[in-house]
């Protein structure tokens, strides 16, 4: 089909002015919404209150298909774990049978690393959650990672808190609202987690990749401390996620660093936890609250 | 007899364009907006910006049925919903929209190939502001994260025009 050959839509006045109009709304809108851009950039805190306001309007949706896709599952994956119920018995006794050997020796460990530390005097808080939620979707249109789980203001959550599940280190609350928040991924490049290596104790950095993976890398330039399988836990350092939490297992190294898969899957995982940060002044309060006491 | 003929549901002489019809368009938009809200928690984020798809589906098939405006406020809805940056959608959209005004001035013919090629244009574009925006906010990553999602975004194009002349032959009650 041929186009008019001018944007003139006739000789009505009317119409030849509406026109012109829309466009200069339209220009109006994209200077609208470079200059929201941009305050988004400089001063991300300005949306909080309507970015949680959202939040509470679309997470019950995503909550409740999500109570529905679960359950389908479930009668999927129940159906095929009556399919193979004997070897299943059998592969379980055995693996309980060693785990309970493991639990006794890690009883003994415990005992005398809570000896040692008695010796030391070293005081540490014990970490007591905030709330849980389940994790109830995801951002899988951008290539962002954040999830959001079904616990917000209401349940005492604040910006910033760590998550964690009962299998790793989920990540930390970027949005909250009053009955969702949203949760930055340690798989999201921006990120950044100090940890160490379990087995040596090397102090590394763990940096997300955006596509599921996270990318460890040593603080010291050297030799690759890091074998297929290393798991890396968190360090403690800088005070916002508390100490010996799993992050993610190597798979695969590279020329300085590698690659690792997190540990607890937000797919997978039933519950997350949010804890205090484990120094409260991690938290990002403006300094003039913090300091008047 | 032939009032019974006339007064049969389905007939081809009681249909007409739905009430609101000016309005299904956008609400069409706003609706893929919401597709985010399906409970997918996966790893990585391949997934189309459905309501931009959409929206470009809308106006390469009729160039009057959203003014370029509306995409202001449509873009905004997108933002508020995925939980994007607030503004980059306004930004992308209307500027998507303005663009195809002019370049509807521009090209010489229309067909399904230069349209396909003009929406894949845009997701490139789309895609690559995303990709530096996110680059601002601290997400450093290169640029081939990006590539798979717009590989899929283009081909999945065809789609969302599919569903665009569906909504849009439902409307008008063709």
């Amino acid at each position: 089909m041929a186009p008019p050959t001018s944007a003139r839509p006739g000789w009505s006045r009317r119409a030849q002015y509406s026109l012109f109009f829309s466009f200069l709304a339209a220009v109006a809108g994209l200077l609208v919404g470079l200059f929201l851009l941009a305050l988004s950039l400089v001063a991300p805190n300005s949306y909080a209150a309507v970015r949680g306001a959202a939040l509470d309007l679309t997470a019950p949706v995503t909550g409740a298909l999500r109570e529905g896709t679960t359950t389908i599952g479930g009668l999927f994956s129940g159906a095929g774990d009556y399919w193979d119920a004997a070897n299943q018995n059998a592969k379980l006794k055995a693996e309980r049978s060693a785990m309970q050997r493991e639990i006794l020796q890690a009883r003994a460990i415990q005992q005398e690393n809570r000896q040692l530390k008695a010796a030391l005097q070293l005081r540490e808080k014990t970490q007591q959650a905030v709330a849980s939620g389940r994790i109830v979707g995801s951002s899988f249109q951008s290539q962002r990672r954040f999830a959001v789980i079904s616990a917000g203001s209401g349940d005492g959550v604040v910006p910033g808190m760590p998550v964690r599940a009962a299998d790793g280190l989920i990540g930390r609350v970027v949005d909250a609202g009053g009955t969702a928040s949203r949760v930055l991924l340690i798989s999201d490049q921006a990120n950044i987690v100090p940890a160490r290596l379990l087995r040596t104790g090397v102090a590394v950095i763990s940096t997300g990749r955006g596509d599921g993976t996270v990318d460890v890398r040593p603080l010291e330039v050297g030799r690759n401390p890091f074998r297929p399988g290393d798991v890396i836990v968190t360090s403690g350092t800088g005070g916002l996620y508390p100490p010996h939490v799993p992050i993610a297992r190597v798979v695969r190294l590279d020329d300085d660093g590698a690659i690792a898969i997190p540990l607890a899957d937000p797919a997978n995982v039933s519950f997350a936890i949010v804890e205090h940060p484990f120094e409260e002044a991690a938290l990002a309060e403006p300094p003039e609250t913090a300091e008047t006491p | 007899m032939v009032r019974s003929a006339l007064g049969r549901p389905g007939n081809a002489l009681d249909r007409g364009p739905k009430k609101l019809a000016r309005f299904i368009p956008a609400w069409s938009v706003a609706v893929a907006s919401c597709l985010c809200m399906l409970p997918i928690v996966i790893q990585v984020g391949w997934f189309p910006d459905f309501g931009f798809l959409l929206l470009l589906a809308w106006r390469l098939l009729r160039g009057d049925v959203i003014p370029a405006w509306w995409a202001a406020s449509l873009g905004l809805f997108n933002d508020l919903v995925t939980g994007g940056p607030i503004g980059l959608s306004v930004a992308i959209w209307t500027g998507a929209m303005i663009l195809l005004d002019l370049l509807d001035r521009r090209t010489m013919w229309r067909d399904y190939w230069v349209e396909w090629g003009l929406a894949a244009l845009l997701i490139f574009i789309h895609d690559a502001a995303r990709w530096q925006i996110d680059g601002l906010m601290g997400a450093h990553s290169s640029f081939s994260t990006v590539v798979p999602s717009v590989v899929i975004a283009i081909l999945v194009f065809p789609l969302a025009a599919w569903a665009a002349s569906r909504i849009d032959r439902w409307r008008l009650g063709r």
